[in-house]
């Protein structure tokens, strides 16, 4: 019998609540509100809660699926993005770069987000950035 | 206790044994073990609580027959007593390793488990219900003027289910409070007071009064109190004080046998 106890750090906001995931035999059972954690004090909102949920779901998305001719088709990462590259240089092609919107997530880490903004300034030539937090 | 621990652990009495351990300067629950028998020596006693004895009814959820050593306070003793009477754990699997309450100025109190006491603001004094007040306080502000007070607190929730989730006594599969009928879900603030009394009168006969759900609610709803109150009327009604002995409750005369499900609990399809 394996048990472990990862702190992490909650990914549905910015806040950053410290959560500890309880792992039993390499599987995510629960997530616990870590108590020492300044951030939280031990306690956590309805989705922190349930962070493990998404991981074991059945619904989860484990590869990219492209959409062809209305219906969602499984596919690799290299295709997914030579594809989404593709499109987005046609419609650049004929709208311009201010067609097109980024908008970022607390999901991801500061640095992610950096590059994502960089992204859409550098590559796409927008200015069209925002984040989800702002909403 | 840290050489008796190893010796539990090589001698084989337990398997595993479920303390906690300084982590990033966190202390954390631990799982130690006979292959890693080198991590006891930084084994901690405190000063964070978690309901080790919900991590052990997970774990004998996997495995049935596991043996496990646990740190125990006084209210783990008491929540595990329940456990066995839930048969949710065997009293032979577990081991304990008694250590003393929390840390706090009211460590005199024998049934206290908690924390220094939180401070409260003058609002909340005012028309709310301070988290630090005794039963007999509450009951001297009558049945209409409680009400409102009890409102005021229920009002604040925000629904996260922490109280249910961080309870080592709540293992039920299915929960009243995701009845539809009884809470919808969606709505913001919950049905109240519903919510918080289908709760309370689940926690009759249960309750082992640890203080681990007030502590987990964000709202700083007086969860504690509500429940002693429903231990209060077990006590005085069945002259039952829950946690007290692993014996059945007194809901058990309801009927000869036990209707709930005996462990192992096949894990759902798709794990």
């Amino acid at each position: 019998m394996e048990c472990k106890l990862v702190p992490s750090v909650c990914s549905y906001c910015g806040t950053g609540c410290g959560v500890l995931f309880e792992v039993i035999n390499n599987r995510i059972v629960g997530t616990l509100p870590m108590k020492t954690h300044p951030v939280n004090e031990g306690k956590l909102c309805i989705k922190g809660w349930n962070l493990h949920e998404h991981v074991n779901s059945i619904l989860r998305l484990k590869q990219p699926l492209v959409k062809t001719f209305g219906r969602f088709m499984k596919t690799d990462w290299d295709e997914a993005i030579r594809l989404t590259a593709d499109r987005f240089k046609e419609i650049i092609a004929e709208h311009g770069p201010d067609s097109i919107g980024v908008l970022v997530s607390a999901k991801m880490t500061n640095e992610e987000n950096y590059l994502a903004q960089k992204f859409a300034r550098a590559v796409i030539g927008t200015n069209n950035v925002d984040h989800c937090a702002r909403l | 206790m840290i050489d008796k621990i190893k010796f539990w652990l090589e001698e084989g009495k337990i398997d595993v044994f479920l303390g906690y351990r300084e982590v990033e300067n966190h202390p954390l629950p631990w799982c130690f073990t006979r292959e890693r028998l080198e991590e006891v020596d930084d084994l901690v006693a405190g000063p964070a609580r978690y309901s080790l004895e919900k991590i052990a009814t997970h774990m004998a959820e996997e495995d049935p027959d596991i043996r496990i050593g646990m740190l125990a306070r006084d209210c783990s003793q008491r929540a595990l007593n329940v456990l066995y009477v839930w048969n949710q754990l065997k009293r032979e699997q577990i081991s304990t390793m008694d250590v003393n309450c929390c840390p706090s100025r009211l460590k005199e109190h024998p049934d206290c488990s908690y924390l220094e006491p939180a401070g409260v603001g003058s609002y909340k004094k005012e028309v709310g219900i301070d988290n630090n007040l005794s039963l007999e306080d509450v009951d001297r502000y009558g049945p209409e003027e409680g009400l409102h007070r009890w409102m005021y607190e229920f009002q604040k929730c925000i629904k996260c289910y922490g109280c249910r989730n961080i309870c080592p006594v709540c293992f039920c599969r299915e929960c009243s409070l995701d009845n539809e009928e009884l809470v919808r879900a969606g709505p913001l603030i919950p049905d109240i007071p519903v919510f918080h009394l289908v709760r309370a009168v689940h926690m009759a006969g249960r309750c082992i009064d640890c203080g681990l759900c007030e502590d987990a609610c964000p709202m700083d709803i007086p969860l504690r109190l509500l429940y002693q109150k429903v231990s209060r009327i077990v006590l005085k009604l069945f002259d039952y004080k829950t946690g007290t002995n692993a014996d059945q409750p007194p809901f058990s005369i309801l009927g000869e046998r036990v209707t709930l499900e005996p462990k192992p609990i096949q894990p759902a399809s798709g794990a």
